[in-house]
């Protein structure tokens, strides 16, 4: 299965105010969300398709709610949260367009993480073993693995534009825990993970 | 208060002063069959309450000396169970127009010395949660970890929840709904009209007399043909038939034929027919966001009722269906959810994967005990 990348969380932390609402899409076993409560008292949702997830969520005391992110957020009425987290779980969407729209409309805000398979080890890999499906955090084989989307830093941020989302703030994860909130050059094959605050324009 | 483990029995609590109805109208005194398991702590603040659905009773678990089967939701209540008898101070009682030990159409009404029958008044959701405050306050429980409910059972706890939130710390709703759809309502009329239609109902009037058990069985089979899916249905059953080599026309010969019958029959024997359309009417009229917003010109406390929706700020809330269950499908469910997430409750909720209907809330305790372990051992 996907890693869920622990790098983000203060960053995370830092873009969200104290005691707002917030809705994790794909909450894992809410453990950002266990940390939020915690250092930010926050309220916080979680939306989880995994039953052991959920159980996982239930028995910590995090709120969570079973659902399938790609058809059931329809049901949270307009502006419901002030942010609306998608860590690591961008690239298991089938509709990733309508769901980023759906988080701007149910939050102010939405945060996205992703990693970058622009990165010059993802790039070597399918290079050098000619093999697309295995990167560094992906598990499985083309047929099984979870990530159905491939995306590059670049092609993400031009692309979120087109459809009307500023970014209103970015980080970006380089090896060995070099954190950088401007886009230095090369910054699409050097950065293994970026991480974005986003709102409609 | 203790309890032999295995053993228990159901008490009642004789309340020798008016009851007055949401309706207005005002029984001179009424009796609460209840029971309870586990032992409440020092500090009094481990009791649970649990709602049974329309066909239950205050025989939510354990056994009844001499009795084969236990109580309804043994599954999920005992030691080591859902509802963990060794930490909670578990509460169940039979619902007020219910034929269990609580005051019904079929008990006696004092001044004629008859059953009451329809001169029994009309009972609301709201008045079975009223009826269990009296038992509560007997009990001398003021605070509770916990209410839990399925189905109609949910219901109530929707009710006692929002009326009285600042009871509870948290609330279990499964396989349930904030009012009746029309389908639902459908089911419920045709079971009446059936109770209806046996010329022995009598308007009611059958105490002296043979009960309508024609009509409340076929009430009771349409309700077991809504309590299961399709599917189950018919891996269970088919078009397999008992009696193959019978010539009689029209008789019982599918399997599902006899499984109806004998829920039909299994239920006369337990079942007031009177309850039955008491209760049923009484879960159709169910509206959660109506009764929070209508006065109520009654009762003292809750003059204005929803004026405690505030107080549900910060509590814990389950919220369960079943992925099968087309009476109370999980549609109803999330609906529960956004609705008390808008008051900042702090609401979970998940839908368990199962075949087998609305009635998995009774017979699927796996993956619900589980989650319910889970909840209970997570609140403060």
């Amino acid at each position: 299965m996907y890693k869920i990348p622990a790098q983000t969380y203060p960053i995370i932390q830092e873009w969200i105010a104290h005691g707002s609402r917030v809705l994790d899409l794909g909450c894992g076993d809410g453990s950002l969300l266990k940390t939020l409560a915690g250092t930010k008292q926050v309220e916080g949702i979680g939306v989880e398709i995994s039953e052991e997830m959920i159980l996982k969520c239930i028995s910590k005391g995090i709120c969570v709610y079973q659902a399938d992110i790609d058809k059931d957020l329809s049901e949270w009425d307009d502006g419901s949260f002030d942010y609306v987290v998608l860590n690591a779980t961008l690239q298991v969407i089938t509709r990733p367009y309508r769901v980023i729209e759906e988080m701007l409309r149910v939050g102010r805000f939405a945060i996205i993480s992703i990693s970058n398979f622009g990165y010059a080890r993802n790039r070597l890999r399918v290079l050098a073993q000619g093999r697309v499906s295995s990167s560094a955090r992906i598990s499985g084989g083309w047929h099984d693995t979870p990530v159905l989307r491939y995306v590059s830093l670049k092609e993400f941020i031009s692309s979120i534009r087109e459809i009307g989302v500023e970014i209103m703030d970015a980080r970006y994860i380089f090896p060995f825990n070099v954190v950088s909130s401007t886009r230095w050059p090369l910054y699409n094959l050097l950065a293994k993970e970026g991480i974005f605050r986003l709102r409609r324009t | 208060m203790s309890h032999n483990p295995t053993f228990v029995e159901t008490e009642v609590l004789s309340v020798e002063r008016p009851f007055r109805f949401e309706s207005g109208d005002i029984l001179p005194r009424i009796d609460i069959a209840y029971e309870t398991y586990g032992q409440l702590n020092e500090r009094r603040d481990n009791a649970v309450l649990i709602e049974h659905a329309l066909s239950g009773d205050a025989h939510a678990a354990f056994y009844h000396k001499g009795d084969r089967k236990p109580g309804w939701w043994d599954c999920m209540i005992g030691p080591g169970k859902a509802f963990d008898t060794d930490r909670y101070f578990v509460i169940c009682s039979n619902v007020i127009g219910g034929c269990r030990g609580t005051s019904g159409p079929s008990s006696i009404n004092p001044a004629t010395g008859r059953p009451y029958g329809l001169t029994f008044p009309p009972i609301s959701i709201r008045d079975m949660v009223e009826v269990q405050r009296i038992l509560l306050k007997h009990l001398g429980i003021d605070r509770l970890k916990c209410i839990a409910g399925g189905s109609m059972g949910g219901m109530q706890t929707l009710q006692f929840f929002c009326d009285y939130p600042f009871q509870f710390e948290s609330f279990i709703c499964i396989a349930s709904s904030m009012k009746h759809s029309a389908q639902q309502i459908a089911f419920n009329e045709v079971g009446r009209r059936a109770i209806m239609a046996d010329p022995r109902w009598n308007n009611g009037n059958y105490y002296d007399d043979v009960p309508p058990e024609g009509g409340l069985s076929v009430a009771r089979m349409i309700g077991h043909i809504t309590y299961l899916s399709e599917k189950m249905m018919q891996e269970k059953f088919g078009r397999l038939k008992k009696d193959k080599e019978s010539r009689a026309i029209f008789r019982p010969s599918f399997e599902v034929e006899h499984y109806l019958d004998y829920q039909g029959i299994s239920f006369v024997k337990r079942f007031d027919a009177n309850s039955y359309l008491y209760i049923t009417n009484a879960i159709d009229n169910f509206d959660l966001k109506t009764s929070l917003s209508s006065r109520d010109r009654f009762r003292g406390e809750g003059r204005q009722r929803g004026a405690h929706l505030d107080d549900m700020r910060g509590k814990r809330g389950l919220v369960i269906s079943f992925s099968s269950d087309w009476l109370y499908p999980p549609s109803q469910s999330k609906e529960i959810v956004q609705f008390f997430s808008a008051f900042n409750v702090r609401v979970s909720y998940t839908e368990i994967a199962t075949e087998h209907g609305h009635d998995a809330f009774l017979t699927d305790y796996t993956r619900p005990s589980e989650i319910i372990w889970g909840f209970l051992s997570s609140l403060s």
